[in-house]
């Protein structure tokens, strides 16, 4: 039997015997839905709908997709193929959170790159241009660890907590937060009104959790001859950016606020110059030599880009975007697309979770079943699942691993199976 | 100042005007247009139908002899049918705007509680009145603090989908005060969206379709004043068409960054903070006389000939340079890719310099192909001779 096939397996009993931990989404049958097979080659089969639940799970038991996707819209004719005949009829805001899309400093750790012309290679995110040839096609592999899903779950609290409750009063029960089953959170805000917001709508919203196309002139923030003190009660953004340098200024020590000014774009002297004016400096921006609006502008670019949640911005635009269905199965790790509660999601630990029922590493309760891998790749970084880390490993090394483990680097593409051992 | 009562009367835009004035209109509009065209009113709904299209031509702010009766409520519908039938994008828009800046003029004599009243029961909208008023922020003039209260909040859905043709960046909701799903807003900003609302209203087409256009042209009051709308629209079409900014450049030689906010502006639609500035700079490099850059803007919906004057007047005086093509890309108003202009993708050869070099701006397009006519001019002059 193939490693594919083995897959297809597994998976097909977990959608045989675990159909409880397949929820039922909203309006069901007004979704389309999307899947990825087994096949070598990547297509996904869009444009399925189902009359009903059972009608899915049952499709789930046939079929066993890699991956499975629905739409955050909802259609008349949701599986018509032509996208204008489909009937729209209004979508939810979706929001994907996906370490791939911003920087964290794990990524130097555990992420490769090769060249795709010259085959040089490297750690950490891949660059803008081969430092050695300046192709810009690279071949990368991302990884996960406890650290960067630990900043995706941040996101998505700096998300819930500073924009989606306080400004836009989102009730609570409209939120589905959901662990992507891999690098990730997705949230799903289900609400009437929201549904019939257009792509350019959205695109506001966008701007404003992410902080995109702010104006420092209109909200009075530029103005260096004015007391900005002044503004730190303003609504909205004008708020979060004042509060925001207070906390920093106040809440660091020195040497490590010096660190964090000159990231923000400051030089020495202005440094030194808030350093010893604490209390005032906001006030009296004009006093401060050498500070131009234009640096000063930058710092301010800089500040909102730190309070801006990180969301993958066209998933949120996109009203025809397919996401993934939670309680599936993610085909490139073999984790469950967990959903969770926010008071379960303070606790989450992805890829060591003590409750069972929102574990995401579902076979890891074939506690008996090993198997022995080879690696395939070049390099693999470590990775630690269930507390215990595994690896790294170099290509051609053979180890015996718990199914688990071994379903997530069969899963990856970076390892194939030797022989099954139960104990 | 309208009581409650004819606020109907006041906005025919109301959903409550339309049920009081035409509960009993038809499908089809001809049976309303003939009687209004068979009516005593026949003639003064022409003459200020006409004053109000007049009006619209030359993008006036106002109309001397609008009045807030009856008639001008049937005078509503007519426009409506009017528009529907000449099919001219450009002169719905200038009319739109026309008859929506007309109603904020009117709305911003409204008291308080009409405007909730319009926006809540009429117009569906949530927004809450603030009866002791509520501080959002502070504005700070040099040293001085002053407190920005406001008696109104609109949900912010409902702000979303008024704004959504404002495009300008003071409409942006992350450039406003948004808190607990509202964003606090003057009571003018809310006319303004109010504003918007009615300019689209008009736009829309929520009458039957009109099927049969002949028999709405045998209605004789109804073809005599379209035919008088028609005649004179199309002379000042053609003034339009022809205007290029009086003794500068020829316009065709812009670039096609230019041509899209021209081509826009010229349909009264509204531009972005970015486009206008970059219009403004454009124009101000070009030399183009002040009042002729104002005469510009006044298509927007939002013109105000005396701020225009200003903001045009300090621009000049500051000597913005106009963007770069690199800024232009990243500010999404390159068009160069999209209308696959030759110059602007592949550049011009410099005899100079004997290479092809790159367009950087604006500006060197306009000379590229000022440029390449004179040599093309003499070209032609040498064979002729």
């Amino acid at each position: 039997m193939s490693d594919i096939d083995y897959l297809k397996r597994l998976f097909q009993d977990y959608y045989r015997k675990k159909t409880n931990q397949i929820p039922p989404i909203d309006s069901l049958n007004q979704r389309e839905f999307g899947f990825i097979p087994w096949d070598d080659i990547i297509i996904m089969n869009r444009h399925i709908s189902f009359v009903n639940y059972e009608a899915f799970k049952n499709y789930l038991s046939k079929f066993s997709p890699r991956h499975i996707y629905s739409s955050g819209a909802l259609y008349n004719n949701p599986d018509h193929t032509d996208m204008n005949k489909k009937g729209y009829l209004g979508c939810d805001f979706l929001i994907d959170i996906d370490v791939d899309h911003f920087y964290t400093p794990c990524k130097k750790d555990h992420d490769l790159w090769y060249c795709k012309k010259c085959g040089k290679n490297g750690i950490g995110m891949a660059p803008n241009k081969c430092p050695k040839c300046e192709n810009s096609q690279f071949k990368s592999l991302s990884w996960i660890c406890e650290k960067c899903l630990s900043l995706a779950k941040n996101e998505i609290f700096k998300l819930i907590e500073d924009f989606l409750l306080p400004d836009f009063k989102i009730n609570k029960e409209e939120l589905k937060v959901v662990f992507s089953g891999h690098r990730g959170y997705h949230l799903k805000i289900e609400n009437e009104k929201i549904r019939n917001l257009s792509g350019a709508e959205r695109r506001e919203i966008v701007d404003y959790l992410t902080g995109e196309n702010i104006s420092y002139e209109i909200l009075g923030l530029n103005d260096l001859n004015s007391n900005l003190y002044f503004l730190e009660d303003n609504y909205g953004w004008t708020k979060k950016i004042i509060n925001k340098i207070k906390k920093n200024i106040h809440d660091y020590p020195n040497d490590v606020l010096k660190d964090i000014l000159s990231d923000f774009g400051l030089n020495r002297e202005i440094i030194e110059y808030i350093l010893n004016d604490k209390n005032n400096f906001l006030k009296n921006l004009w006093k401060i030599k050498g500070l131009g609006e234009k640096t000063w502008v930058n710092f301010l670019k800089n500040i909102t880009k730190n309070l801006g949640a990180k969301i993958d911005v066209p998933v949120s635009i996109d009203i025809h975007r397919l996401i993934r269905y939670p309680g599936s199965l993610h085909g490139s790790t073999g984790f469950r697309v967990q959903e969770l509660s926010l008071s379960e999601l303070e606790t989450f630990k992805p890829l060591n979770e003590i409750n069972q029922e929102i574990d995401p590493i579902v076979f890891a309760e074939k506690k008996d079943v090993k198997i022995k891998i080879e690696i395939l790749e070049n390099k693999v970084p470590s990775i630690k699942i269930k507390g215990k880390t595994y690896g790294p490993y170099n290509k051609g090394t053979i180890e015996i691993i718990p199914l688990h483990v071994a379903v997530f680097l069969l899963c990856k593409g970076v390892a194939k199976t030797r022989s099954f051992i139960d104990d | 100042m309208s009581d409650n009562f004819d606020l109907a009367s006041h906005y025919p835009w109301l959903p409550s005007s339309l049920i009081k004035y035409y509960s009993n209109l038809p499908d089809d509009p001809k049976e309303f247009i003939s009687e209004i065209f068979s009516s005593t009113i026949s003639e003064e709904i022409s003459e200020r139908t006409f004053e109000i299209f007049k009006a619209a031509f030359n993008n006036l702010e106002n109309v001397v002899y609008y009045k807030l009766d009856k008639l001008n409520v049937y005078m509503y519908l007519l426009i409506k049918i009017l528009l529907i039938v000449l099919n001219d994008k450009l002169l719905t828009n200038r009319v739109a705007n026309l008859y929506s800046k007309i109603n904020y003029y009117d709305l911003l004599e409204e008291n308080d509680y009409n405007i909730y009243h319009i926006c809540n029961e009429e117009l569906n909208l949530n927004v809450q009145y603030l009866p002791e008023g509520e501080v959002y922020g502070n504005k700070s003039y040099e040293n001085n603090q002053q407190q920005v209260i406001t008696n109104f909040k609109i949900f912010f859905i409902d702000y979303l989908n008024l704004v959504a043709n404002l495009r300008d960046e003071y409409r942006k909701l992350i450039n406003n005060p948004l808190s607990n799903g509202f964003v606090f807003l003057k009571k003018k900003t809310l006319i303004r969206l109010l504003q918007e609302y009615v300019r689209n209203k008009i736009k829309e087409v929520e009458i039957k379709e009109i099927t049969k256009k002949d028999d709405l042209l045998n209605i004789k009051g109804f073809r005599e004043l379209l035919e008088k709308i028609s005649a004179a629209w199309k002379n000042r079409k053609d003034e339009i068409e022809y205007y290029e900014f009086d003794g500068t450049e020829d316009a065709s030689f812009y670039p096609p960054c230019i041509q899209e906010i021209r081509s826009k502006a010229k349909e009264g639609q509204n531009l972005i903070h970015t486009e206008r500035l970059l219009i403004l700079w454009f124009l101000l490099a070009l030399n183009v006389p002040i009042e002729d850059i104002v005469k510009f803007f006044s298509t927007m919906p939002d013109f105000d000939q005396e701020k225009t004057t200003y903001q045009v007047n300090f621009a000049k005086r500051k000597g913005y340079k106009v963007y770069l093509c690199e800024t232009l890309k990243s500010l999404d108003l390159c068009r160069a890719n999209k209308d696959k202009e030759k110059i602007c993708t592949e550049g011009y050869y410099s005899k100079t310099q004997e290479a092809q070099r790159k367009i950087s701006s604006p500006l060197q397009y306009v000379h590229v192909r000022q440029h390449r006519n004179r040599r093309e001019s003499k070209n032609k002059s040498n064979i002729n001779n």
